[in-house]
């Protein structure tokens, strides 16, 4: 090695920096008792599992971006272009200057081009490198990774990291009807009906900080997919027996009256999303990357319901705990909204609770589609 | 030290706690290798069969029969200075060793015949296993079968809580054919205490901490063999 290149290595230390964040969340809250109101009640009879299911997610209020003539208020752009265009207001970095354009969504308003393109054009930002991640809740993790490695490695000064989700579009009455009604449906089919709602969030990332920011520490993610089967999902049919997917079939049309188009998740396999959710926190305590001590704020895209019991007494026998005080959410006001709940969460926690200087904060997202759970930490730092 | 009974610590000690969070990694990786067994894999995919389920029953015979063996083998190679330990494991073994008769009745109530499951001989993943339970179990002082117990245990306390109404689900049988699946779902409050109270107690050093985690490994790696053999049976 060069003795000009050994002094560029030391003398630059790549960083990342999230300097600014936004949130959109399409229409007022809207209340457990209204949400029928508006997906539509399947041959117009309502729900028997509806309150079993609210009670065990907890939510109280979300946000739809159809009203009750499941009419699309907002598009699945909009709301990512609101959130970016509140994360940007806030920063005085020029939009056109953004070197990076890094989004996720779990499905965009078109199945092609990727989201990215479309977002690019509603922000009408020139010339930036794009990337949209394709999966479900995880994929905003993959977004903000990416954005983070842009930046480290030299190629960016900025990425714009925009995740947004439109699913009440997936839940309408209608389409349930056209996949078989009542009789077709069980569980598995109306489990994320009453669980997945609409919003947008954005963060702008740069190299160097800039007022109060959050340093990105490290950002990891572990896949289980080699082991476990899929659990949440679109695109098989009802009967188990049929193996083909719904491009597989002659028309659409026969796609979704098989209910290949209905989200579905297997309910039996979720118990492994918090056991891989521990899994990935005990190697990168293992690794020595985490120290659970060190953690001053957990922002979890899940429940703290779901680490109680037998998993809570041994987190805390084997030291691996964060009290409850640490925790935060707005799962419960704001609705489970995918891949961009993470965002939003953030959003939320640096307005309200304005963390000190030094202050770290770990982010958890763990996917139940295959199994991916992502790990993020921040610490607040200021220029 | 040897007059008194293992409890719940307030808190394990930082070794202790190293060798718990191991100890639960071994789990999680023991459920991935689980997750890759044909038999398991079916269960999850629910395309599990009755047949199926006689097959996993003749199979797991000969190691639950031998299973008496190992832990009355593991209590009385512990010592007069581990006296409060030989306790918990001695306890552990009564409790156990008449359990394969449930399993026998089990493969009846699922239509099998009472003289095959008793003429089953082990495939070679249980012979594995049942090898290597014994050969640890006549060490002197054998703290490293914690890690067993851990993985047996926590599959035990699987069987029950996760693999029997599936069965049932998927197999039509009723629960008087998943007793022995059931009957391992005992794993209350106070055997996790007693769990923590045996990590206290065996994990003082490095070396017993790997050595509890080695056997986890190997035993839960066994553990999918002998589960793995099952098709491998089918395919010959």
């Amino acid at each position: 090695m060069s003795a000009a290149f050994a002094g560029r290595e030391t003398k630059f230390v790549m960083n990342a920096y999230i300097t600014s964040t936004g949130a959109f969340l399409p229409g007022p809250p809207v209340s457990n008792e209204e949400m029928e109101d508006i997906l539509g009640c399947v041959e117009g009879k309502p729900s028997r599992l509806k309150s079993r299911i609210l009670k065990a997610n907890g939510i109280q209020t979300r946000h739809y971006a159809i009203d009750r003539d499941h009419r699309t208020l907002y598009s699945n752009l909009d709301m990512a272009v609101a959130a970016a265009r509140k994360c940007l207001d806030e920063s005085p970095l020029p939009a056109r200057s953004i070197g990076m354009l890094s989004c996720a969504t779990t499905q965009g308003d078109m199945v092609i081009p990727g989201f990215g393109s479309m977002v690019q054009a509603g922000l009408g930002i020139p010339g930036v490198e794009l990337l949209t991640a394709h999966g479900i809740c995880s994929s905003s993790a993959m977004a903000v990774k990416a954005a983070v490695n842009a930046l480290r490695s030299g190629e960016h000064r900025s990425a714009l990291v925009v995740v947004s989700e439109l699913a009440s579009r997936l839940f309408k009455s209608t389409r349930y009807e056209a996949a078989g009604g009542q009789a077709a449906m069980d569980f598995n089919s109306e489990f994320l009906r009453w669980m997945l709602s609409d919003g947008a969030g954005a963060w702008l990332i740069e190299n160097v900080p800039r007022g109060r920011c959050l340093q990105v520490d490290w950002i990891r993610s572990f896949s289980h997919a080699d082991a476990f089967p899929v659990c949440m999902s679109i695109g098989t049919p009802t009967n188990r027996e049929d193996e083909r997917t719904w491009q597989d079939y002659p028309t659409y049309a026969e796609a979704e009256a098989a209910g290949a188009l209905l989200i579905r998740q297997d309910v039996r396999l979720l118990e492994h999303i918090v056991k891989l959710g521990v899994d990935g926190a005990l190697r990168l305590i293992e690794e020595g990357t985490l120290v659970v001590d060190d953690i001053d704020h957990f922002l979890c895209h899940y429940s703290s319901h779901h680490f109680r019991g037998k998993i809570a007494d041994m987190l805390e026998m084997c030291g691996a705990s964060i009290p409850q005080e640490k925790w935060f959410t707005n799962l419960y006001t704001r609705g489970n909204t995918g891949a961009a709940s993470i965002l939003i969460m953030l959003d939320e926690f640096l307005r309200e609770v304005r963390p000190r200087v030094g202050a770290r904060i770990l982010c958890m997202v763990p996917e139940s589609g295959r199994f991916n759970t992502a790990y993020m930490q921040f610490t607040v730092t200021e220029d | 030290m040897a007059a008194n009974e293992i409890t719940r610590p307030a808190a394990l000690t930082e070794l202790g706690q190293a060798t718990l969070r191991q100890l639960m990694r071994e789990w999680f990786n023991f459920e991935r290798l689980l997750g890759g067994v044909p038999i398991i894999r079916r269960l999850d995919l629910a395309t599990f069969t009755r047949s199926d389920y006689q097959r996993l029953l003749l199979n797991l015979r000969p190691q639950v029969v031998e299973g008496s063996r190992w832990i009355s083998r593991c209590a009385s190679s512990f010592d007069r200075d581990h006296a409060d330990i030989r306790s918990v494991i001695l306890r552990h073994a009564h409790d156990e060793h008449r359990d394969y008769e449930v399993l026998e009745q089990d493969f009846v109530a699922v239509g099998g015949d009472l003289a095959t499951i008793r003429s089953q001989a082990r495939n070679p993943g249980s012979e594995a296993l049942h090898a290597f339970l014994m050969f640890k179990a006549g060490e002197p002082n054998p703290g490293g079968m914690l890690g067993a117990m851990w993985i047996i245990e926590g599959l035990g306390e699987k069987m029950a809580s996760s693999w029997a109404s599936r069965i049932e689900e998927l197999t039509g049988c009723g629960s008087s054919a998943t007793r022995f699946l059931r009957y391992h779902g005992g794993n209350d409050d106070s055997h996790m205490d007693k769990l923590y109270g045996l990590i206290d107690r065996i994990c003082t050093s490095d070396r017993a901490c790997a050595d509890v985690v080695t056997t986890a490994r190997v035993v839960a790696r066994l553990y999918a063999w002998q589960l793995e053999e099952i098709d491998s049976e089918l395919a010959a």
